[in-house]
């Protein structure tokens, strides 16, 4: 989903060109935006910068949003072939995380949240709900982007036998994979092409693709989809995200 | 030489010679374009460096042999991903708007008539490369911008605006995924988007060599505004690399102005 980049080791190494950068953007000025790159190539930049480049990702946002529409659809490039297994697999932890059920329990999907009746759904109960298949591309952040048929239950039904409450104008996705999660806002999480995935390509979900359910929607880029999924939250107020916590855009939306 | 009109001045700075060659708007936004394209193109390598392909996974991309060989990290800039997205997604309303205002400018004030092919242009293209190749001896005198500067001139916003709108595909796939289908589909729009890349890259690296190596007297006039055309290309009969200092009478031809 994302590379490996650890922001820890890189703020450290920009600290340590930082002197010599210095002494350059004081004559820069206004134009202080290219200072690092001038200065310092593959550098983050001048720390200076970043109010300016949160005040454009929060723009960004806005916009976003209200390109947002829900009849919007993607649909997978005619001819082009479903990825099978060459359909990347990430998870944070060491190991592919797998649900033991000896440790845990059987495995149970809880609403919960913002919600009139938090549901605990089953495996078993989730496979009886509306079922929809769907073939549709997926984008990561790193710029692949693959094609599989994931089949699944429709967030929104979700939403609506818990009775989601309107005021919860954000959904947590939360995993069993060492507690990733990742926030979305509400409307992309009520598109129609987001659903709570159970198969893809046609057979029951593997452990590296997020077994036994995760949530998947081509409006969002891959790491908003969270995998190994335990519960989906209704909130009021956005909580962050394990990739977005660490720097990605939070919106993530495609 | 008696062909300063020609040359588009507008007016005479203080010593002879040295005429009023671009309005503050248009070197402003020259540098600021100059900035945002090479934060653009820096982070975008970056950003491309996350998955240096174009293949969907598990198909074949028929045109890019080098699949999987990253750019150099040096000509590279964000740091790391999410850093090269954040700068390529803010930098990018810094080179549309100055684009736009750019454009507005010359559009309004004129200077696009500067711009523009007119007619004889792949004439006077052949007598400028005639020229640089040593097939002839005089500087061929072709107004303030020769055939080939108007040529690269010209197609520049062109071909930004054509990154502009191959990376609008890229970055809303679904929302505006008409877009994208136009240009064949998400894999394509991210090839063309390199593809304008680097055709922004021939442009700009081309520009700034033939500034260095053919015109540097010409740096003044996009700083201050003023360029002395007893120092001109046309004045020295200068080729890329050739005849760079100025000519032993300049100071005395400049009257003709």
């Amino acid at each position: 989903m994302t590379d490996r980049d650890s922001r820890g080791v890189l703020a450290t190494d920009d600290a340590a060109r930082g002197m010599g950068r210095r002494g350059f953007l004081r004559t820069a000025g206004g134009l202080l935006v290219s200072g690092g790159l001038l200065a310092a190539c593959n550098s983050e930049g001048p720390q200076s910068a970043q109010p300016l480049l949160d005040f454009a990702e929060r723009k960004n946002e806005l916009l976003e949003r209200k390109l947002f529409r829900h009849r919007s659809m993607a649909s997978a490039p005619d001819g082009m072939r479903a990825a099978g297994d060459a359909f990347p697999g990430y998870h944070i932890a060491d190991e592919i995380p797998t649900w033991d059920s000896e440790v845990n329990g059987a495995w149970a999907l809880t609403v919960g949240g913002l919600v009139r009746t938090p549901l605990t759904i089953t495996l078993d109960a989730l496979m009886v709900l509306p079922r929809v298949t769907q073939r549709v591309p997926h984008f990561c952040v790193e710029g692949w982007t693959a094609v599989a048929e994931f089949t699944g239950v429709r967030l929104r039904e979700l939403a609506t036998l818990a009775g989601a409450h309107p005021d919860a104008g954000y959904v947590d996705f939360t995993s069993f994979d060492e507690g990733y999660h990742e926030s979305w806002d509400r409307d992309s999480a009520e598109h129609d092409q987001t659903i709570i995935v159970y198969a893809k390509d046609g057979r029951l979900l593997s452990p590296k693709y997020g077994a036994p359910v995760r949530v998947h929607s081509p409006v969002k880029l891959g790491y908003k989809n969270t995998k190994y999924l335990t519960s989906v939250l209704f909130m009021a107020e956005r909580n962050g995200g394990y990739w977005s916590d660490k720097g990605y855009e939070w919106y993530g939306g495609t | 030489m008696g062909t300063a009109g020609a040359h588009g001045a507008t007016a005479t700075l203080a010593s002879p010679g040295v005429v009023h060659r671009h309005h503050w708007v248009v070197r402003l936004t020259h540098w600021v374009n100059a900035i945002a394209i090479t934060v653009m193109i820096g982070s975008g390598l970056r950003i491309f460096n996350a998955y240096p392909a174009f293949a969907a996974r598990g198909e074949a991309f028929c045109c890019w042999p080098t699949a999987g060989t990253p750019i150099p990290e040096s000509l590279t800039f964000g740091g790391w991903l999410g850093g090269a997205r954040h700068w390529h997604f803010a930098a990018m309303w810094v080179l549309v708007v100055n684009g736009l205002i750019y454009l507005g400018f010359i559009w309004l004030h004129g200077e696009w008539r500067d711009l523009v092919p007119r007619r004889g242009f792949v004439r006077d293209a052949i007598a400028m490369t005639k020229f640089y190749l040593w097939a002839t001896k005089e500087h061929p005198r072709q107004g303030k911008h020769n055939a080939l500067q108007r040529g690269t001139y010209f197609a520049m916003p062109y071909v930004a605006a054509a990154s502009v709108i191959t990376g609008i595909g890229i970055w809303k796939p679904v929302q505006l995924g008409w877009l994208t289908a136009l240009m064949g589909g998400y894999v394509w729009a991210r090839y063309w988007h390199f593809l304008a890349m680097m055709a922004l890259i021939v442009l700009s690296v081309g520009h700034v060599f033939m500034v260095f190596a053919v015109d540097p007297y010409s740096l003044r006039s996009m700083l201050t505004g003023g360029y002395d055309e007893s120092l001109s290309p046309e004045s020295r009969n200068a080729r890329p690399l050739v005849n760079l200092r100025p000519p032993r009478a300049a100071k005395v031809e400049a009257p003709h102005d």
